[in-house]
């Protein structure tokens, strides 16, 4: 069995749709094969396919509009949540086609968990942002314990451990952002795909947000967009360099390989032109 | 076109190293012709010229080191700049080793000499100086397809080297030269063989610097290609 399709041994059928506790024997890859994604008639992103490892940092970058941030949605089926819009070809997430008939995008959702541009607290006390994906879920287990150890995961709870009937809402936009990657670690995801988690935030709260990454890739597989290459080129294993070859054109990902050798020696002239600052 | 400024810095870091290169090429000129004709006075032109090499060896570093800092230079950029300050040092070492030699020159001007290793040591400097030019030119112009060739060029700089050896360690028993030259001569003879080494690694790193292979890779699938192509 391939790296990339590792069975994951912690879960049984009957646990589908629940959080775990069970710290994981180990994490799954996903693989994508000719995956495209329209808007409608637009189709926005063409024939893509990857191999995204497990416990790796993946990194996908591009000039705007080329198509990224709709195919991370596609990856735990957040696009389809927009009218019109709809995805073609496979999704795996170790063996199991997330597209499949059947399939519950919700499930999905909690095994694939997102982080977003903007921090999306909710309007609770940071505990309560925490343990509340976790209780819709169903977990019977300790949430104190929980809690305490998703925070220390997105590593904030040493920040947090005296205020946590605080609001989120209380805290920095750094914090709240590792409050919502503590709040995504709770359901005990496989992946986690983050979507620029780190531009709305200063210098310090990102390389917080990074060193996070760091962390988390040891148990999680973890994918990002991101504007920032030196952000890419700092914390990922691998990455992929999405393009629009024409205007009007759909986005491709046009070149994917381990990052250093993304950011020493691309093969294609437009990944150099992109990654040393000469268009886009 | 974005990131113009950086792009100038760049041309003009470029621009620096070949500088340096062309003088260190005309102070290996100088050397030629000096142990070519035996000429203190020649040769006396280019003892000193190691520190102003250093410095400006170290000039370009602090350049490189600069825009590292400020420009955070990734994959092509990166190439150029690690291979500009790679560059850098093999010109130096060089612009060193040619300094030496016409010290060797100038202080043995007196002594007996064979002429045969004279001749073998004015021929492998006539080599060597050729195969630093080359590299230096590959380098300037990018020019790898070039570099294919400097392997082989490399390959008669070092039969001289064995040849030059074989009359220093074996001596003819009337006209070998005195002692001291033949010393003398050994050394030279080393500092030769480093010079044109030194120009075979400049092309090396072009061939880097342009695809992003190393030297040594290009090289074995440049060889297999020519094996392939052979059997057809």
């Amino acid at each position: 069995m391939s790296e990339v399709f590792g069975e994951r041994s912690d879960i049984s059928k009957d646990q589908e749709g629940q959080a775990s506790t069970v710290p994981k024997a180990s994490t799954l890859g996903m693989k994508i094969e000719d995956l495209s994604a329209y808007y409608g008639s637009f189709k926005a992103v063409t024939d893509v396919s990857m191999a995204i490892r497990p416990n790796k940092v993946t990194a996908l970058i591009g000039p705007s509009g080329c198509g990224k941030s709709t195919f991370i949605r596609c990856l735990n089926r957040m696009h389809e949540v927009i009218p019109v819009a709809y995805a073609e070809g496979c999704v795996k997430l170790g063996d199991q086609d997330i597209y499949a008939k059947g399939t519950d995008p919700v499930t999905i959702r909690r095994r694939i968990g997102m982080v977003f541009q903007k921090p999306n607290p909710f309007s609770k006390s940071i505990y309560e942002n925490v343990a509340w994906g976790a209780r819709i879920n169903g977990y019977k287990g300790d949430m104190d314990e929980l809690v305490e150890r998703s925070l220390k995961r997105a590593a904030l709870w040493d920040e947090v451990k005296d205020k946590l009937k605080k609001s989120g809402f209380d805290l920095s936009g750094g914090q709240q952002q590792r409050l919502v990657i503590a709040r995504t670690l709770a359901v005990e995801p496989e992946v986690i795909l983050m979507d620029e988690p780190a531009s709305a935030l200063d210098p310090v709260s990102t390389q917080k947000i990074e060193d996070t990454m760091a962390e988390l890739k040891e148990r999680y597989t973890v994918v990002i967009v991101t504007h920032n290459m030196q952000q890419a080129a700092r914390i990922s294993d691998y990455t992929g360099f999405f393009y629009i070859e024409h205007m009007n054109d759909p986005g491709q990902l046009w070149e994917f390989d381990e990052t250093d050798k993304i950011f020493s020696s691309p093969e294609r002239k437009e990944t150099e032109d992109y990654v040393t600052g000469r268009f886009g | 076109m974005p990131r113009e400024t950086f792009q100038k810095e760049l041309d003009r870091l470029v621009e620096d190293v070949v500088g340096l290169g062309r003088e260190v090429e005309s102070c290996l000129e100088t050397m030629v012709e000096a142990l070519q004709a035996q000429d203190v006075e020649i040769a006396k032109r280019e003892i000193g010229v190691d520190s102003r090499f250093k410095e400006r060896g170290t000039e370009i570093d602090e350049e490189c080191m600069v825009l590292q800092a400020r420009q955070a230079p990734v994959a092509r950029d990166l190439r150029l700049i690690y291979t500009v300050q790679v560059v850098t040092n093999h010109l130096v070492r060089s612009g060193t080793l040619c300094e030496h030699i016409c010290h060797a020159v100038a202080e043995t001007a007196e002594a007996d000499r064979d002429p045969d290793l004279a001749a073998t040591l004015s021929e492998m400097a006539r080599a060597a100086n050729g195969l630093f030019r080359e590299g230096l030119d590959i380098f300037e112009q990018r020019d790898i397809d070039r570099a294919r060739d400097l392997e082989a060029a490399d390959d008669k700089v070092d039969l001289l080297y064995s040849e030059a050896m074989n009359l220093i360690v074996n001596p003819a028993k009337e006209g070998g030269g005195s002692p001291e030259w033949r010393t003398r001569a050994a050394l030279m003879v080393h500092y030769l063989e480093r010079i044109a080494d030194h120009g075979v690694d400049i092309g090396g790193r072009t061939v880097f610097l342009v695809t992003g292979e190393r030297m040594e890779s290009a090289m074995r699938q440049y060889r297999e290609r020519r094996v392939e192509s052979d059997e057809d």
